[in-house]
C-alpha cells in the first residue's frame, strides 16, 4: 500500500472535522429565530404550505388551559421533498406532529421546525434522495435511476 | 414542465468587444480534473454537440481544498469513502450537539437538504484546479476592506432587505453563479439549445441565462446585470460561455462588477457533462483561478422555485431585528432609571 502523506485513513476523519465549512442555507436562521427561545410543541396539522423558498406547516397547539394556539413552522424547500417522492398529500390536516425548534425573534407564534417527528419519534419525512442522477450506489438511500 | 417562470431579459447588442479570455489552467491540472473523454457527443438536428437535459451538480467536494489536506490533491478510494462519511456526519443537520446557536444554524432535519453525498469522480480534494494549492487566491487589500465592511453590515440588525444577501432577497441563487458551485439544495441546471442560442436555467431562484452564440459583442459597459452578460461560442465540442457586465452587488465571493467569468461545458459521455470555469477580477483577487466539476445527467424534472412570493423569512428577519432593537431600548431605559 502506498504511504499517505498525511497519515492513515482513520486520521483523515479527525482532520476533516477541523476543516469545517458551515452548512449554508437560503438565509441566516439566527437572524430569524431566537436561540434563547427553544420550543417543543405537539400539535395537529391544519395546513402545509408547499411554497418556496421555505415550506410552512400550520399546527394547532392546545395549551394546558384548553386554549388553542395557531403556530406556523418553517421548513426547507419543498423541492427536495418532491424529489424524495413526497407530495402534498404526504402530510394531511389532522396529523399530530411534534415540533422541536426555536421561536421567532419577534415573539410571534412561529418557529423553525428544527426537528420534526411523529409522537412516536419517527422522522416526519423519510425517503430516498437525489435527482435521479446516477451515483455510485454506495448510498443505500439513493433512488435507482 | 411549465416555463411560465422563465423571464427572457431583453438583450441590446452594442459596442464593447468580448474581453480576452483569462489565463488558461495548466495542462496538467486540466488533465487531472477531467474525467476520461470518449466517443463523439450526440448532435442536435443542426449539428452542434447536444448538451440538453437536466444536469445535477451536487457534490460534497469543497470548492477549496481544506487546509488540513494541503499538498493532497487526490484521495484514494478508501480516503474518499472516509471523507464522505466524515463530511456527512459533520454536516448532518439531525444532530443536536454543539449548543443552541449551532442548533439554530443547522435549521432543519436532513430530509430538507440535498447537498449530495459523494465527492467528484476524480476524487479531487477541491473543485479548484488552479492555483495548484486548490485555494481561492489571496484577496487584494481593497477587497479585504470591502469584505470587512460587508461583514460589519451583516453583523448588525438589518435596517432593511438591502442589508441582507441577494439569495435571502430571492434575487440570485447562492449556487447559480455564474459560475455555478454546488450548494445545499436545488443543485440542478437545465440546458436548452436552439440554432444560435443556449439557455442555462438553474432551479435555484429559476435563474435563466439566454446566451447568444452569434459572435455579437457584450453589452456596453454602462449596462450592468445581476448575472452579468453572457456570450457563447463553440471551441470544438466545448461550449464556452464568456460573462462580463456584472454589478458590484452581485458580489461573487467578494468580486466587483469587474468580474470576468469563462465557463466551459463539455459532454464527456452520455451521462456526464464536464463543467469548468475560470474567474478573474483584478479588483478582488491577486490572480485568476479555475475550477472543474463533472455534472451528472438527471432524470428531472426541474421544479419551480418561486422564491420571492413565498419569502416569509425576510419579513421575519426584519421583524426580528425590530424586536431586538426594541428590547435593547427597553433594557437601556431600565438601566438609566
Amino acid at each position: 500500500m502506498r504511504t499517505m502523506p498525511f497519515g492513515a485513513a482513520a486520521g483523515l476523519g479527525a482532520i476533516i472535522i477541523l476543516a469545517t465549512a458551515p452548512v449554508w442555507a437560503h438565509h441566516s436562521f439566527s437572524a430569524e429565530f431566537d436561540a434563547n427561545k427553544p420550543v417543543r410543541l405537539t400539535g395537529t396539522v391544519t395546513q402545509m404550505e408547499w411554497i418556496n423558498p421555505h415550506a410552512w406547516i400550520h399546527i394547532d397547539v392546545k395549551r394546558p388551559d384548553g386554549a388553542v394556539e395557531k403556530w406556523m413552522i418553517e421548513g426547507g424547500t419543498p423541492n427536495t421533498l418532491l424529489r424524495r417522492g413526497f407530495t402534498k398529500y404526504s402530510l394531511l390536516p389532522g396529523t399530530v406532529i411534534v415540533v422541536d425548534g426555536y421561536q421567532a425573534k419577534d415573539g410571534s407564534l412561529k418557529a423553525n421546525g428544527r426537528d420534526l417527528t411523529f409522537p412516536d419519534g419517527r422522522k416526519l419525512f423519510l425517503g430516498s434522495s437525489g435527482t435521479g442522477a446516477p451515483k455510485d450506489g454506495r448510498d443505500p438511500t439513493e433512488r435507482k435511476p | 414542465m411549465s416555463h411560465r417562470f422563465l423571464v427572457f431579459a431583453g438583450v441590446a447588442a452594442l459596442a464593447s468587444l468580448a474581453a480576452a479570455p483569462v489565463a488558461a489552467q495548466t495542462a496538467t491540472t486540466a488533465a487531472k480534473a477531467a474525467p476520461k473523454r470518449g466517443g463523439t457527443p450526440p448532435r442536435t438536428l443542426w449539428g452542434e454537440p447536444d448538451l440538453q437535459g437536466v444536469w445535477d451538480f451536487a457534490t460534497i467536494t469543497p470548492l477549496e481544498r481544506p487546509r488540513e489536506l494541503a499538498g493532497k490533491e487526490i484521495l484514494t478510494e478508501k480516503e474518499a469513502a472516509e471523507f464522505e462519511r466524515e463530511t456527512l456526519e459533520r454536516r448532518n443537520p439531525d444532530r443536536r450537539d454543539g449548543g443552541a446557536a449551532a442548533d439554530v444554524g443547522r435549521a432543519y432535519n436532513q430530509f430538507w437538504w440535498d447537498y449530495g453525498t459523494k465527492v467528484v469522480g476524480t476524487n479531487r480534494t477541491s473543485l479548484i484546479v488552479d492555483p495548484p494549492d486548490g485555494r481561492v487566491p489571496p484577496l487584494t487589500p481593497e477587497a479585504k476592506e470591502r469584505a470587512d465592511a460587508r461583514a460589519q453590515v451583516l453583523r448588525r440588525p438589518p435596517a432593511g432587505p438591502e442589508d441582507r444577501n441577494l439569495w435571502e432577497r430571492c434575487i440570485l441563487g447562492g449556487n447559480t453563479g455564474p459560475p455555478m458551485v454546488s450548494g445545499p439544495y436545488n443543485n440542478v441546471v437545465q440546458l436548452f439549445q436552439t440554432p444560435g442560442y443556449v439557455v442555462i436555467l438553474n432551479e435555484m431562484i429559476n435563474d435563466a441565462r439566454i446566451v447568444p452564440l452569434d459572435g455579437r459583442p457584450h453589452l456596453p459597459p454602462s449596462i450592468r446585470q445581476w448575472r452579468g452578460d453572457s456570450r457563447g461560442r463553440w471551441e470544438g465540442d466545448t461550449l464556452v460561455v464568456d460573462t462580463t457586465n456584472f454589478r458590484d452587488e452581485t458580489n461573487f465571493r467578494g468580486a466587483r462588477a469587474t468580474l470576468h467569468v469563462v465557463e466551459r461545458f463539455t459532454r464527456v459521455d452520455a451521462r456526464t457533462l464536464l463543467y469548468e470555469f475560470t474567474v478573474d477580477d483584478p479588483m478582488t483577487w491577486t490572480r485568476p483561478w479555475s475550477a472543474a466539476m463533472p455534472m451528472r445527467k438527471a432524470e428531472g424534472p426541474m421544479f419551480e422555485y418561486a422564491c420571492h412570493e413565498g419569502n416569509y423569512g425576510m419579513v421575519n428577519i426584519l421583524s426580528g431585528a425590530r424586536a431586538e432593537e426594541k428590547a435593547a431600548e427597553e433594557a437601556a431605559r431600565k438601566e438609566s432609571k
